[in-house]
C-alpha cells in the first residue's frame, strides 16, 4: 500500500517486508510493545503480503506456524519456497503469473486452495492435499474438462469454482463436473441443485461407474497390501517373519544352485512338506509367546503407572495443602505492623518453603528406591521361549540330518542307476553331469549340507538376538523413562520452590523505622 | 439453658413417679407430651368419648346373648384359675365395657371383614390406611389395659382410639383378609407407645444400600510395593487411645448437655408401658415368618425388636391365649406356637383343633362319597359340635365408603415426625393445589431453614441439560454466591461459581426484584475439565476473576507426571496506568510455568491473554446477570403456576372429572336406547321360518300358525336333542368309568404304586366329570319346559304373528 514509488518495480520478499507486513496488521499498542520486544516470526499465524509486486516467494521459512497466507494480486510466476508452512491451512495466490501447480505436496492441511486468474493449464500434483475443502482455479487456462476428473481424490471437496477457464464453454460443462465430483455442494458460487445432480448422473453414470469401479478395485489393493504390511510388521515384533510358510526351505536351496539342481531327483519333495510343518508350528509357538509378552510388559507398565499416579496425586495434595494454608501470607507479610515482625514472619515462611522442599524431596527418593528394584528386574523374556527356539533348531537340525543321508540315498541310487543306464526318467543334462562318479555327487551333496546347516543356525541366531535386542530396549525405555522422569520431577521441585522464594523475596516489607 | 432443661426434666421425672400412684395426673402430663408430638388439628380440640351418640347402635351392641353371657361367665371362671395360678401377674384384658356400657369379651370385638379396596387385600395396606385414617390417642392409664374396648364401627365413625382400638380395627381387616392375625396386649417402648418417631430415620429418606462394587482387582506381579511404614505402632497406639478418651468425654459432655443428646432418654417406666399391637403368624397367605404390625405406624416390626417388651395375652376371632413364658428378655425369645400348652395357655381348649389337620383327615375320608358342598356342612356340624365354641361378634359389619377410603387422614390431613423430618401427608384433591405429601428435613434437629420464592434465598434448581444451550445442569443458590454446574459445553466448562456483594440494606421487598441485576459482584469462578486437544499447560483449568480486586487468576491442568500445575495472575492495569506508554509490563503479571525453565513469556503474548480475558470477564458478568434474570422468571412463572393449579381428574374417576362423567352418562343413555333393538335382532327366531316360506310382506292367519308350530317343534328338538347329547356324555362316562374300575380291581395286586396313583386321579377326575354331566343334565330337564313355555310366550307377542295368534 505504501510502496507507491516502486509499485512497477518487480520485488522480492525481504526481512524488510516482512517486518512491516507483520506490524501492519496489529492495532497500535502491540505494535509499540511488539517494538520493545522484538518480533518472533515463530509466532505470527497469519501473513498478508498483497499488492506488493512480488515476484518470486523467498524467506518465508521462518513462519513455521503460519496458517494463513495471503500472496494474491502480485506476479508471482511460480509456486516455491513454501515447503515449511506446513501448518498452512489457507493459501491465497490468486491474481498472479502462476503457470504450473507444484511445490504444494508438504501442505497437508491445506483446507483452502485459491489460484484464481493465474494461466495454469492443468491441474496436477496435488496428490497429497487430502484436507482439501475449497478450491479455485477460475480464470485460468484449463482446457480438457477431463483434467477435472483428477479433483475426484478429494473426499472433503465441497466448494469449487472453475469459472472462466476455456472449458466452462462445453455445453456438457456444469453436468459433466457435478456427475464426477458427487460430493460437491458448491460450484462456481451456486448451490449444485439436486435436479442437476440427477440429470448429471443418469447422463453419465456409464463414466462415473466404470470409474467407481477402478477406485474400488485400487482401494481393495491398497487395503490388502496394507494388511500384508502389517501382519509382517506383527510377524517382525514376534520375531517370525517369513517362517510361516516354505521361505527358510526355499532359501535354504535360493543360493544353493547346485543342490537346487539335485531336486530333480525323484523323491526330494516329500521334504518339503516336513519342513514346513515344522516352521509352522515354531511360527505359532512365537506368536503365542509374543502375545504373553506384550501382555507381561503391559501388565509392567500398569503397575507402574499405578504407583506414578498416587505419588503424583500424593504430591499434588501436598501442595494444594500448602497453598491452602498459605493463601493470606505474603499479603501478611506486607501488611505487617513493623519491620521486625514481618522480618520474623518472612524467615517462618521461609523455614516453611524449606520444609514443603524437603517434603517433596523426601516423596520422590521415596518413589526413585521403590522403582529402582522393580525397573532392575523386568523379566520380560520367558525363559521358555529360548526353549522353543532350541527345540526348533534341534529340530531343523534333525530334518536336515535326514534330508541329507536321504538325498545322498537317493543320489547314489540314481547315480548306480544312470551308471547302469537304467535311469528312465529324462533329467536336464547338467543334472545328469553330476551323475558321473559317487565322489563328486556326495561332496556335492555333503557340501550343500553344510550350507544347509550354517543357514538354520542363522536363524535360529537371528531370532535369539532380536529377542535379546528387544528385552534390552524395553528395559532401557523404562529406565531412560524413570531416568527422564525423575529429573523433571526434582527439576519441577526446585522451580516450585524457587517460585515461592522469589514470590517471598519479591514482598516489599515495611521499612525499618528508627 | 442447660440448667433449666435439666430441671424439666427432673419434674418430669418426679411426676412420672407420682404417676404411678396417681394415674390421673400421669394421663395429664401424657397427653401433653402426645399433643405435643402428634398434633392434633387445631379445629378438633380434645374429643369426649361420652359425648357421642349410641342409640342409633343395634342392639347386639347394648345387650348379651344368652350365648356371650356363657362365654363371659367361662372367662370370669378362666380369670379366677389364672389368678389362683399366677397371683403376681396383672388381671387380664378380658371384658372390658363396650361403648354402650355393656361387658363384651374382647374376642367377640374382633370382626373379620374383607373390605372392597384392593389395596387393603395386603397387610401392609391395612396397616398404613389404619394408621393413617385413625388418630391416635394416648391410654388413659399408661401403665394398665383400658377399662373400656369400643366396636371397630365406632371407632371408625370417629376416626380416633388407643392402641387397643387400633389394633382391634387392624386385626379384623387382616383376618377377613385371610392373614392369621391376632391382637397383642403387651408392653413396649415409649417411642412405641406414644407414636413417638423423632428418633427414626423417615422412609422416604432412606437411601437405598449402596451395593459394594466389586472390583476385580487382578493381581499384577509388577505392582509396586508400598514404602514400608516408618511409623511407630506404639505412638499410633497412643494416639488411637487419646482420642478415643478425647471421644468419650466428649461423649460425656454432650450427654451432660441433655436434651441435644439424640440417644433416647432413659424411661423410667421402661417395661411397664402397656400398648396393643398385632402379631401374624406365618403360615397363611404366605407369610413366610411371624411379625408385629405396629398399629400406630403400620410399620411391621420383626419379633426380636427390642422396642417390644413383653406379650401378657393375643386374641383373634375365634379363641384368647394367655403368655406363660418369661417376657424378661424382650419378646425376643418367645415360641409363637400357639397350640404348645405349656407356652400359651388356651381359653377354649377345644377348637383350637389344629385345623389344617382336622381338614385333611375329613378329606381323605370323604373323598369319594361327598361333593364340596357337603364337606363344608359337615365342617359346620362340627364345630357346633364342640362343647362351646366363641360367640359370633357383635359388632356390626365395618364398612367404609369409598370417599372415606380415599380421604383416609381424619380432616384429610396426617403429620409424623422423624428423626430431622417432618412427613406431612393429604388425602388427595383435599388441597387446591394438589398436595400430597410434603416433607420437611430439617438440617439440625433444632434449626429450621426456611427454603421460600424470594430471590436471593437458598435455592436449588436443576434443568434439563438436553435442551439447554448452554448445558446448565444445576444452578444452586443462596444469599450472595451462586453456583452453576454444567454438563457436555464444547469450552469444557463444567463449574462456575459467582459471589455476589452482600447488599447493605438487607431489607428486600417484594416489589424490588428488578434490581437484583444491579448486584455488584465480587468474584466469578470456572472450573473446566481437561480438553485433550490442548497441551496440559496450555489447558486452563481454573480461572477465578476477582473483579473487586482486578485480578485474574488461571490455573493450568497438570502436566503428565507432575505435581504443580502452571499459573499466571494478572494484575489489570489501571485507568489512569494505561494513559502511559507501558500498557503492559513484566510485574502486571505472575506467571509460574511447571517444568519449563525460565523461559519467560512475551509480554506480546500476555497482553494478548490479558485483553481476551478482559473481554471474557465482561461478557461473563453479562452472562451472570442474564442468568439471574432467567431465574427470576422462572420463579415467576412457578408462582404463577403454583397460584393457578388444575387438577386433572382421572378420567375414570367419574365424580370428579365432570366432563368425563357427562360424557359417561351420555353413552350410557345412548347405550339403553339402542338396547332393544339390538335384541331383537339377536333373537329373531323366526327369521329362518320366514324365509322358508319366502318371508311375504303379510302373513295369513294360516301361515302364522305353521309359523308358530314350526318354530316351536323345531325349538323341541332342539332341546330334546340337547338333552340326548347330554344324556349320552354321561353314559359314555359311566361305561368307561366302570370299565376302568373293573380292570383296576383285577390288576389291583399287580400295580405299582405309580400305576395306583395314576388311576386314582384319573378316577376322582371322571367322577368329577359325571358329577357335572349329571347335573347338567338334571339342569336342562328343569329349565327346558320353562323355557318352551317362554318362546312361546313371546312368538305371541310376536308382532309379526300377534295379530293372528291374538284372536286364536
Amino acid at each position: 500500500m505504501s510502496q507507491s514509488d516502486n509499485s512497477f518495480e518487480p520485488n522480492v520478499i525481504d526481512d524488510e517486508m516482512l517486518q512491516k507486513a507483520v506490524e501492519e496488521q496489529w492495532p497500535e499498542d502491540i505494535r509499540k510493545l511488539a517494538k520493545v520486544e522484538g518480533i518472533n516470526f515463530k509466532d505470527v499465524m497469519e501473513l498478508q503480503l498483497r499488492f506488493r509486486n512480488i515476484l518470486q516467494i523467498d524467506n518465508l521459512w521462518q513462519f513455521e506456524n503460519l496458517t494463513k497466507l495471503q500472496l494474491d494480486n502480485n506476479i508471482i510466476e511460480k509456486i516455491e519456497a513454501l515447503e515449511s508452512l506446513i501448518h498452512l491451512v489457507w493459501l491465497d495466490l490468486s491474481f498472479n503469473n502462476i503457470e504450473v501447480i507444484e511445490g504444494l505436496d508438504t501442505l497437508v492441511k491445506l483446507q483452502d486452495l485459491s489460484l484464481y486468474n493465474n494461466r495454469i493449464s492443468k491441474i496436477e500434483h496435488m496428490d497429497t492435499l487430502q484436507e482439501l475443502q475449497i478450491f479455485s482455479i477460475g480464470k485460468n487456462n484449463l482446457t480438457t474438462l477431463e483434467n477435472v476428473v483428477y479433483l475426484r481424490r478429494f473426499k472433503n471437496l465441497h466448494t469449487l469454482n472453475l469459472t472462466g477457464n476455456p472449458f466452462c464453454d462445453e455445453e456438457q460443462y456444469m453436468l459433466f463436473v457435478v456427475a464426477h465430483l458427487p460430493g460437491l455442494v458448491y460450484l462456481d458460487f451456486k448451490l449444485v441443485s439436486d435436479t442437476t445432480r440427477e440429470v448429471a448422473i443418469s447422463n453419465y453414470h456409464y463414466l462415473t461407474d466404470l470409474l467407481e469401479h477402478e477406485e474400488a478395485q485400487a482401494l481393495a489393493q491398497l487395503e490388502e497390501k496394507q494388511a500384508q504390511q502389517k501382519e509382517l510388521e506383527y510377524h517382525k515384533t514376534a520375531f517370525v517373519e517369513y517362517l510361516n510358510g516354505s521361505f527358510l526351505f526355499d532359501s535354504l536351496y535360493a543360493e544353493d544352485t547346485e543342490a537346487a539342481k539335485l531336486a530333480y531327483l525323484p523323491g526330494v519333495d516329500d521334504l518339503l512338506k516336513d519342513f514346513v510343518s515344522v516352521c509352522e508350528n515354531l511360527f505359532n509357538y512365537c506368536l503365542k509367546e509374543h502375545e504373553k509378552r506384550e501382555a507381561e510388559v503391559s501388565d509392567f507398565y500398569e503397575g507402574l503407572h499405578e504407583v506414578l499416579t498416587a505419588n503424583q496425586e500424593e504430591g499434588r495434595r501436598i501442595i494444594l495443602d500448602f497453598e491452602n494454608q498459605n493463601k493470606m501470607r505474603l499479603d501478611e507479610i506486607h501488611h505487617a505492623s513493623s519491620h521486625d515482625t514481618a522480618e520474623s514472619m518472612r524467615a517462618e515462611y521461609n523455614e516453611d518453603i524449606l520444609q514443603l522442599s524437603e517434603t517433596l524431596m523426601t516423596l520422590e527418593m521415596q518413589m526413585v528406591d521403590q522403582l529402582e528394584v522393580r525397573l532392575r528386574l523386568i523379566p520380560v523374556k520367558p525363559p521358555i521361549l529360548d526353549a522353543g527356539t532350541f527345540h526348533f533348531a534341534v529340530a531343523c537340525r534333525d530334518l536336515e540330518n535326514r534330508h541329507h543321508e536321504k538325498l545322498l540315498e537317493i543320489s547314489i541310487s540314481a547315480l548306480e542307476k544312470s551308471l547302469k543306464n537304467e535311469l528312465d526318467e529324462e533329467l536336464p543334462d547338467d543334472v545328469r553331469e553330476f551323475l558321473v562318479d559317487k565322489n563328486t555327487i556326495v561332496n556335492m551333496v555333503n557340501k550343500s549340507h553344510d550350507i544347509h546347516l550354517l543357514k538354520i543356525s542363522m536363524r535360529e541366531c537371528d531370532i535369539l538376538l532380536n529377542m535379546y535386542r528387544w528385552e534390552a530396549s524395553v528395559k532401557e525405555k523404562a529406565l531412560q523413562n524413570e531416568i527422564d522422569r525423575n529429573r523433571n520431577r526434582i527439576k519441577e521441585i526446585f522451580q516450585y520452590i524457587d517460585d515461592l522464594q522469589e514470590q517471598l523475596d519479591n514482598t516489599q516489607i515495611p521499612e525499618l523505622t528508627e | 439453658m442447660e440448667v433449666l432443661e435439666e430441671k424439666e426434666k427432673e419434674e418430669q421425672k418426679e411426676e412420672e413417679l407420682k404417676a404411678l400412684e396417681v394415674g390421673s395426673e400421669l394421663h395429664d402430663m401424657d397427653k401433653k407430651l402426645s399433643v405435643e408430638k402428634v398434633c392434633f388439628s387445631s379445629d378438633v380440640p380434645d374429643f369426649d368419648w361420652n359425648s357421642i351418640d349410641t342409640s342409633q347402635l343395634p342392639d347386639s351392641y347394648k345387650v348379651n346373648s344368652p350365648k356371650e353371657k356363657k362365654m363371659l361367665h367361662i372367662a370370669d371362671h378362666y380369670h379366677q384359675q389364672f389368678a389362683h395360678l399366677c397371683p403376681e401377674r396383672k388381671p387380664l384384658f378380658l371384658h372390658p365395657v363396650n361403648e354402650c356400657g355393656v361387658e363384651k369379651f374382647v374376642s367377640t370385638t374382633v370382626r373379620p371383614t374383607l373390605l372392597p379396596y384392593t389395596e387393603l387385600y395386603h397387610w401392609d395396606g391395612c396397616a398404613s390406611f389404619v394408621s393413617d385414617y385413625l388418630t391416635m390417642e394416648p391410654l388413659k392409664f399408661p401403665l394398665t389395659p383400658p377399662t373400656s374396648l369400643y366396636s371397630p364401627t365406632t371407632i371408625l365413625k370417629y376416626q380416633r382410639g388407643n392402641c387397643f382400638d387400633f389394633s382391634v380395627l387392624l386385626c379384623s381387616m387382616l383376618i377377613g383378609a385371610g392373614y392369621d392375625a391376632y391382637c397383642v396386649n403387651g408392653y413396649a417402648t415409649h417411642d412405641i407407645c406414644s407414636l413417638d418417631e423423632t428418633l427414626e430415620e423417615c422412609p422416604l429418606l432412606r437411601k437405598p444400600q449402596e451395593v459394594p462394587k466389586e472390583e476385580v482387582k487382578k493381581s499384577n506381579k509388577y505392582r509396586v510395593k508400598p514404602p514400608p511404614d516408618m511409623h511407630s505402632k506404639f505412638e499410633l497406639q497412643q494416639e488411637a487411645k487419646k482420642k478415643a478418651e478425647t471421644e468419650a468425654t466428649e461423649k460425656k459432655e454432650r450427654e451432660e448437655r441433655g436434651m441435644e443428646a439424640e440417644e433416647p432418654a432413659h424411661d423410667h417406666l421402661c417395661g411397664l408401658r402397656v400398648h396393643a399391637w398385632v402379631l401374624v403368624l406365618s403360615g397363611k397367605r404366605e407369610v413366610p415368618e411371624t411379625f408385629f404390625i405396629d398399629p400406630f405406624t403400620g410399620n411391621s416390626h420383626s419379633t426380636m425388636d427390642e422396642q417390644f417388651l413383653g406379650i401378657e395375652s393375643v386374641w383373634n376371632h375365634k379363641n384368647y391365649w394367655v403368655n406363660m413364658q418369661d417376657c424378661r428378655n424382650g419378646c425376643k425369645d418367645l415360641v409363637f406356637d400357639l397350640s404348645d400348652a405349656v407356652h400359651w395357655e388356651i381359653m377354649l381348649s377345644e377348637t383350637d383343633k389344629p385345623l389344617q389337620l382336622l381338614l385333611g383327615a375329613e378329606k381323605e375320608n370323604e373323598l369319594f362319597d361327598r361333593n364340596v358342598d357337603d364337606m363344608e356342612e359337615e365342617e359346620e356340624e362340627e364345630e357346633e359340635e364342640i362343647s362351646f365354641a366363641m360367640p359370633p361378634s357383635w359388632v356390626a359389619p365395618i364398612q367404609i365408603s369409598p370417599k372415606e377410603f380415599e380421604t383416609r387422614c381424619s380432616q384429610g390431613r396426617k403429620v409424623i415426625l422423624y428423626k430431622k423430618a417432618k412427613l406431612e401427608k393429604w388425602a388427595p384433591y383435599s388441597n387446591g393445589n394438589g398436595l400430597v405429601k410434603r416433607l420437611t428435613v430439617y438440617a439440625d434437629s433444632n434449626l429450621h431453614t426456611y427454603k421460600s420464592m424470594n430471590p436471593q434465598t437458598e435455592r436449588v434448581m436443576e434443568f434439563y441439560t438436553e435442551t439447554r444451550v448452554d448445558g446448565l445442569q444445576k444452578l444452586a443458590e443462596n444469599d450472595n454466591e451462586m453456583k452453576e454446574y454444567f454438563v457436555g459445553r464444547d469450552d469444557f466448562k463444567y463449574f462456575q461459581y459467582t459471589e455476589f456483594r452482600a447488599k447493605r440494606k438487607k431489607v428486600t421487598l417484594v416489589g424490588t426484584r428488578t434490581d437484583v441485576n444491579s448486584r455488584p459482584i465480587v468474584q466469578i469462578k470456572e472450573c473446566f475439565h481437561r480438553n485433550l486437544q490442548k497441551p496440559a499447560d496450555e489447558d486452563v483449568a481454573e480461572r477465578v476473576f476477582l473483579i473487586e480486586e482486578d485480578m485474574i487468576q488461571l490455573t493450568y491442568h497438570l502436566k503428565d507426571k507432575y505435581i504443580t500445575a502452571s499459573k499466571k495472575d494478572f494484575f489489570k492495569p489501571t485507568e489512569s496506568y494505561r494513559k502511559q506508554s507501558e500498557i503492559m509490563t513484566p510485574e502486571m503479571c505472575i506467571t509460574y510455568q511447571a517444568g519449563s525453565s525460565e523461559q519467560h513469556t512475551k509480554l506480546i503474548h500476555l497482553y494478548k491473554l490479558l485483553r481476551e480475558l478482559t473481554e471474557e470477564e465482561k461478557q461473563l458478568k453479562q452472562q451472570v446477570w442474564r442468568t439471574q434474570a432467567e431465574v427470576l422468571k422462572i420463579l415467576e412463572i412457578r408462582e404463577n403456576e403454583e397460584a393457578d393449579i388444575k387438577l386433572s381428574a382421572s378420567i375414570y374417576d367419574t365424580e370428579r372429572n365432570e366432563k368425563r362423567r357427562q360424557e359417561y352418562e351420555a353413552m350410557m343413555k345412548a347405550k339403553k336406547d339402542e338396547f332393544p333393538g339390538q335384541k331383537e335382532q339377536d333373537l329373531d327366531y323366526l327369521a329362518p321360518f320366514l324365509i322358508q316360506i319366502g318371508s311375504p310382506e303379510k302373513i295369513t292367519k294360516r301361515q302364522a300358525l305353521r309359523l308358530r308350530d314350526d318354530c316351536l317343534s323345531d325349538f323341541k328338538n332342539r332341546l330334546v336333542s340337547k338333552a340326548n347329547i347330554i344324556q349320552a356324555h354321561f353314559e359314555k362316562e359311566v361305561e368307561e368309568l366302570q370299565k376302568k374300575n373293573q380292570q383296576f380291581q383285577e390288576n389291583q395286586n399287580q400295580l405299582s404304586e405309580k400305576e395306583e396313583a395314576d388311576f386314582l386321579a384319573d378316577y376322582s377326575e371322571t367322577m368329577f366329570r359325571i358329577h357335572i354331566l349329571a347335573l347338567r343334565l338334571d339342569r336342562e330337564k328343569q329349565t327346558a319346559p320353562q323355557k318352551y313355555l317362554a318362546l312361546e310366550e313371546k312368538l305371541r307377542k310376536d308382532p309379526r304373528l300377534a295379530e293372528h295368534l291374538g284372536h286364536a
